[in-house]
């Protein structure tokens, strides 16, 4: 058994009154890939910033390889790579020039920097734009540019915020492409996103809601937590439908898929069944239905909705 | 130990240089505007008396004496006359005619000057700036005192034998009682420390400090606000970068760049004002000092700025009382007391004093040390103060 890489023992933050993350307690095992996910205002990005060591914990603590995140942050920093939700790197200087400044901020020595800068440049395909100025590159290639000043130092672990919101799905694929190329030689990625397709690339899920963590698997067991299969139903009009059964007895939720209306239900069955025998909305005209099995997007829904009685524990 | 790495401070610095570089119009007014002001400031205190101000002298005693008298002082650079009819009424009306003062020569003046009780002239003086109605009156006055010499002159020369036949007789003390009384009594000034009395001299070290607190202290105050405003102090802080190797890294180009353009001033100001430079060795001590201490106060303004906005708003409210109250242009000793006291913890006031010292008075360590003690002080006490400011961010 391996030892975690990073290690978190009822670490929580608190804004005055308010509870920003609470009592999160969970490892992360080297080389995965571990997918934190939650809502807006869930707890994520602050969950990271006291993994980095840039906010410090109210209560609890966590440990990267064993040092503590807040009190041995200068040493802690050095085995961690960290890209910021925003792009926060110097437009004025160039692609090269960034990459100089962070390898000298990580005191790497100059021998090692150039060949460095040429290796990483290559795996983040810049090599063209290696002089032109950071500000000048498109959305993607900042991305591209950010996660290769946070691997200048080469480090076993790399914090991701969102790192591919806003992103076209050419360069979503090429930042997720590297992330594998990483988790295979052995680096451990934290990632936060709100893309459910991306958290099912994950080797492992952990679900914050109001700052609390509901569940921690891996995406196969998390979908296999639900208790019940999902309906789908096609309804004309479709848009009314919407809001109606949202409001209908029995329904804890509606969502919206290619068409169709996936309905979130303790009992779907016997919902369905009602339905058949007495179809309590005249304007509405329901056209077909069939079962589908949940997937990431259902998980999320479920655990950020508070749809408790769909899911039941992980494996 | 923690302990400084050279070469993250190096990289830092190297990034800070680059910046200054890339944003040309900061590269402008960096190179352009110091030697600018040094030229606009140094011809507008080359001299520090009023000349040529515009004058008014209405004569209503056009007598041969008085002609005398107006000719004096036509020749008296201060002021540029002009000349109005007797007739003129309302001689208090400056502003209305354009001119700072008027000098009236009432009608039977000269008269009054030999019938044993000589009238004063009217002169009416804008008084709004305290210093101009004293220089301006002393200076009338002195040519009102040439005039009087000369005819006392004119009239020992016209005295009758007899009166020159009659004091003979009197006793040798009692002739050089008189002649003491009627020769004019005067002070024999001995100028010392700027013996030409030239204002350049003295308000050189005012227009270096000028600049030099402006730009240290509004770039400076600039860095760090910039890094938090575009989130790349966030960056910044999950490398392996200490606070200290980020201050000194910023420090350093700055510190460089303000040692050029103090040599840039100083250049100008010697060679093309002639200002003498007494021992160029102090003033550098005494100029570095003070860049320390400007900087770091820019650092300490920008440590607790959230914008850059904000930080040339607290750079403002800052130095517009340091450049009304440090001495810069004008004695300080001509402040009350209270504001006085103010004025010393301004790093301006003890440079421009500690330079003078130096390149006027030139005294030594032991007059101007507890400037320069002061603003060590002052640069340990900022950047002690932005490393924990920053070290709370970090929260």
């Amino acid at each position: 058994m391996t030892s975690p890489v990073i290690s978190l023992n009822a670490l929580s933050k608190s804004y005055g009154r308010f509870d920003a993350v609470r009592d999160l307690t969970f490892d992360i095992n080297p080389g995965t890939i571990f997918g934190f996910v939650g809502a807006n205002g869930a707890g994520k990005t602050t969950t990271m910033r006291m993994l980095c060591g840039l906010t410090r914990p109210t209560r609890g603590s966590a440990t990267i390889a064993g040092a503590d995140v807040w009190r041995k942050r200068h040493i802690v920093r050095s085995k961690f790579g960290y890209v910021a939700q925003r792009f926060s790197l110097y437009r004025d200087l160039t692609v090269a020039e960034n990459f100089r400044f962070f390898a000298g901020a990580h005191r790497m020595s100059p021998r090692q920097v150039e060949p460095r800068i040429k290796h990483v440049l290559s795996l983040i395909d810049l090599e063209t734009k290696r002089d032109a100025p950071a500000g000048s590159l498109s959305g993607g290639m900042r991305q591209l540019l950010s996660l290769g000043c946070a691997i200048i130092h080469d480090p076993p672990l790399l914090f991701l915020d969102e790192p591919t919101s806003g992103l076209d799905p050419v360069h979503r694929q090429q930042i997720w492409d590297l992330l594998y190329n990483f988790s295979h030689r052995g680096v451990t990625i934290f990632v936060t996103t709100h893309y459910m397709d991306e958290a099912e690339r994950c080797t492992e899920v952990g679900f914050l809601a109001r700052g609390s963590l509901l569940a921690k698997a891996t995406p196969r067991s998390l979908i296999h937590s639900f208790r019940v299969r999902l309906l789908e139903l096609y309804i004309e009009p479709i848009m009314s439908a919407l809001v109606e059964l949202r409001n209908a007895p029995g329904v804890l939720g509606v969502s919206l898929r290619s068409g169709r209306l996936r309905i979130y239900s303790a009992d779907p069955e016997g919902l369905l069944e009602s339905w058949r025998s007495q179809w309590p909305f005249p304007d509405l005209h329901l056209k077909g239905e069939r079962w589908v099995e949940p997937d990431m997007e259902d998980v999320f829904n479920a655990y950020s909705q508070g749809y408790d009685a769909m899911i039941g524990p992980t494996s | 130990m923690k302990r400084i790495s050279l070469r993250a401070v190096a990289s830092v610095a190297r990034k800070e240089f680059l910046h200054i570089v890339r944003d040309r119009r900061v590269l402008v007014l960096l190179l352009i505007l110091p030697p600018l002001f040094t030229l606009i400031f140094g011809y507008a205190f080359e001299t520090g008396e009023p000349t040529n101000v515009p004058a008014l002298l209405i004569n209503r005693d056009q007598t041969e004496r008085t002609q005398r008298f107006v000719g004096l002082a036509l020749k008296n650079k201060t002021f540029a006359w002009k000349i109005a009819p007797p007739e003129t009424q309302n001689e208090g009306d400056l502003i209305g005619r354009h001119v700072q003062a008027a000098l009236v020569i009432p009608a039977g003046w000269s008269e009054t000057l030999s019938n044993g009780d000589p009238k004063p002239l009217p002169f009416y003086v804008d008084g709004s700036d305290t210093n101009t109605a004293d220089a301006l009156t002393g200076s009338l006055q002195r040519s009102l005192g040439e005039f009087q010499l000369g005819e006392r002159q004119v009239m020992i020369d016209s005295l009758p034998e007899e009166v020159f036949e009659l004091g003979k007789k009197l006793p040798v003390e009692v002739r050089k009682q008189f002649t003491s009384a009627m020769s004019q009594w005067e002070v024999k000034p001995e100028i010392l420390y700027n013996p030409k009395s030239r204002f350049i001299d003295y308000v050189t070290p005012g227009i270096i400090g000028l600049i030099l607190q402006l730009l240290t202290v509004t770039l400076m105050a600039c860095t760090i606000a910039r890094e938090r405003e575009s989130g790349t102090l966030y960056q910044l802080m999950v490398t392996s970068l200490r606070r200290s190797e980020i201050v000194l890294g910023k420090i350093v180009p700055y510190l460089a760049i303000s040692a050029l353009i103090i040599l840039i001033i100083l250049l100008l100001i010697a060679f093309h004002f002639e200002v003498k430079l007494i021992s160029p060795l102090v003033l550098a001590v005494v100029c570095l000092l003070f860049l320390l201490c400007s900087l770091g106060l820019g650092l300490l303004i920008s440590a607790i700025s959230r914008t850059q906005t904000q930080a040339i708003q607290f750079s403002v409210f800052f130095l517009l009382p340091v450049f009304v109250l440090s001495g810069a242009f004008a004695p300080l000793e001509h402040l009350p007391a209270f504001i006085q006291g103010v004025a010393e913890i301004f790093p301006l006031t003890h440079f421009c004093r500690a330079f003078r010292l130096v390149n006027l008075y030139q005294a030594g360590p032991s007059f101007y040390g507890i400037d320069l003690v002061v603003m060590l002080l002052g640069a340990i006490i900022t950047f002690v103060g932005a490393a924990v400011l920053l070290k709370r961010i970090e929260q």
